[in-house]
């Protein structure tokens, strides 16, 4: 009974030819983009990365939000910025030598008060925060959102492949025809499809360059309880870069608290293992839709969508 | 013995990373009762002996001073981290911490009679015997004396260090406190002490309140001190200085500045 084509066929292919076909499209499609995907999200090499500044692990390590919660630290740190009784931001002092933009931009907006909150919908804070992440793209460590949306065409090819295997099940059931293989390889084919639409933000080298800075700077744990006044103003800011917000209320409680900054620990293990557990990876595509502030921020052990990918 | 040699800093975890950004350092301190006997080493303290970098135990809570034996289970943990980084000595202080099972939370001073000195000889040789590594012993400050003090501190000490054959490790910051909170001339002192036994010497901050000088390790190292000390080296210098800070840490480049000072006072290469 095994011809290519008998008359009560569906669609006049024969069950185990068009099965044949039909998984060797899948397997082409998944082959190709798993090796795209692991050229174009390798990022520069270990030591083409340079120098990377509190503000840009930040925004490598948990988006936007991040970054500003770093350049808050840095400013607080220095004593540049305050907090006054009705939670708004303030002034305390001079902005000190060796400052970035997006620091500048959020000392400008405690200038006018604006609340923690409100930072990331700033104009002059959004502005800094685009300057910060092309740079990041430049440097091979951050992926643009037109180059994230490219690498999921493999992910819209499966889709479309499984659509056909619906369609034909469908057809098969109609035509009482077995499609029980068929069902079967639809399973895995949706789970693949699904893995494949997720792109992580960042590079593989990104990924690394914040395990290593991780391991260097283990002093700046919270749980080191760390001089915070001998590490200066980098030194907060680096803290709450690779440990979260966790490090804002330890160095300074009282204005983390009065200044409403949400608590957030980034243990370093989750956001660096494997990228499987950060679901919310396209929650952060093109770094634009973190503002909604819990998306990103409150990813706890996941390094607010830090798909390691 | 190669001993700790050089400007050294206390190790704390509060400034793990000021203490790895020392290019010069060969010599630090850790409080030995911080440090696991098993697992691995704080990542900071990991590091530095990578470097070759001296590290000595400094124990707080042997209570060589108490009345009852020291507890051979701390004397034994004291002895581990000594292996385990690899030191070429640990010290302890002369004091007790507690007595008849309460702990009094810090140092105390024991009282200079000929009995407190059989009692802190016993303790140390048991101390020694279980040691892999000699032991300094550390005098403490003191706001005050007991009434039954049958000897003066230079030669309480003297007499500790010559039967038990411990090195000593000297803390300018007491000698100039003992001294000044009761009248009498902190050069003296450093007259009457052997100091060839010397294996380092502490340097500490501190403020006076109510008019003592009180030993805080959290204040910057004032002038006199300094002074101390070099009254010290120009008599004999020892051959390591250790800055004690355990609180209120300032800034990087005032915490340089005190490393500096010490190494100004003594010749010793700068470390910063």
């Amino acid at each position: 009974m095994t011809v290519l084509a008998a008359p009560g066929d569906t669609w006049g292919i024969s069950g185990p030819a068009f099965l044949g076909v039909y998984l060797l499209a899948a397997l082409v499609i998944v082959v190709a983009t798993v090796v795209h995907r692991l050229a174009a999200l390798a990022g520069p090499p270990v030591n083409g990365i340079g120098q990377l500044g509190p503000q840009q692990v930040a925004y490598l390590n948990g988006g936007q939000q991040l970054a500003v919660w770093a350049s808050v630290g840095g400013l607080r740190g220095s004593g540049a910025i305050g907090v006054r009784p009705d939670r708004r931001l303030t002034t305390g002092g001079p902005l000190p030598a060796g400052i970035t933009p997006l620091d500048q931009a959020i000392h400008f907006a405690a200038g006018r008060n604006a609340t923690t909150r409100e930072l990331v919908r700033d104009e002059w804070v959004i502005r800094a925060l685009d300057q910060l992440r092309t740079s990041l793209e430049q440097r091979g460590l951050a992926l643009a959102p037109a180059r994230r949306s490219a690498l999921r065409l493999g992910a819209f090819l499966l889709t479309a492949l499984l659509l056909v295997g619906m369609a034909r099940i469908v057809a098969g059931l109609a035509n009482d025809r077995p499609v029980g293989w068929l069902v079967l390889t639809q399973v895995p084919l949706i789970v693949v499809a699904v893995l494949l639409h997720r792109v992580p933000w960042r590079t593989r080298a990104a990924t690394r360059a914040l395990r290593d800075l991780r391991r260097q700077h283990t002093y700046l744990t919270p749980a080191s309880a760390p001089a915070y006044a001998t590490y200066g103003a980098a030194g907060a800011a680096m803290g709450v870069a690779l440990f979260g917000t966790a490090s804002l209320y330890a160095m300074d409680p009282g204005f983390a608290s009065q200044a409403e900054i949400q608590r957030q620990a980034i243990s370093g293990t989750g956001a660096s293992s494997s990228g499987g557990g950060c679901g919310g990876g396209s929650s952060c595509s093109g770094g634009s839709s973190c503002s909604g502030g819990s998306s990103c921020g409150g990813g706890g052990g996941c390094g607010g969508g830090g798909c390691g990918g | 013995m190669t001993g700790p040699h050089g400007v050294g800093i206390g190790w704390r975890p509060e400034i793990a990373g000021f203490v790895a950004d020392l290019p010069g350092l060969r010599f630090v301190e850790v409080v030995a009762e911080g440090v696991a006997a098993a697992g691995p080493l704080p990542a900071g303290l990991a590091a530095l002996r990578e470097r070759g970098v001296t590290v000595v135990p400094h124990g707080v809570r042997l209570s060589l001073g108490g009345a009852e034996p020291v507890d051979p289970a701390r004397v034994a943990h004291l002895g581990a981290v000594a292996q385990r980084v690899g030191a070429p000595l640990v010290s302890e202080h002369i004091a007790f911490v507690r007595a008849g099972g309460v702990e009094a939370g810090h140092l105390l001073p024991v009282p200079r009679s000929r009995e407190a000195v059989d009692v802190v000889c016993a303790n140390v040789a048991r101390a020694q015997a279980a040691l892999p590594v000699p032991i300094a012993l550390e005098p403490i400050a003191a706001l005050f004396d007991w009434p039954d003090d049958e000897l003066d501190e230079a030669d309480f000490l003297t007499e500790i260090l010559d039967r038990t054959g411990a090195f000593l490790l000297l803390d300018v910051a007491n000698v100039y406190a003992n001294a000044r909170n009761r009248g009498a001339d902190p050069v003296a002192l450093l007259d009457r002490l052997p100091l060839e036994r010397v294996s380092y010497v502490h340097v500490a901050g501190g403020a006076e309140h109510g008019g003592y000088y009180h030993d805080t390790h959290a204040d910057p190292v004032p002038p006199a001190v300094l002074d101390l000390l070099r009254e010290l080296c120009a008599r004999h210098r020892p051959p390591a200085l250790l800055l004690e800070r355990d609180g209120h840490y300032p800034p990087a480049p005032a915490l340089r500045a005190e490393l500096d000072a010490l190494a100004a006072a003594s010749g010793f290469p700068v470390v910063t």
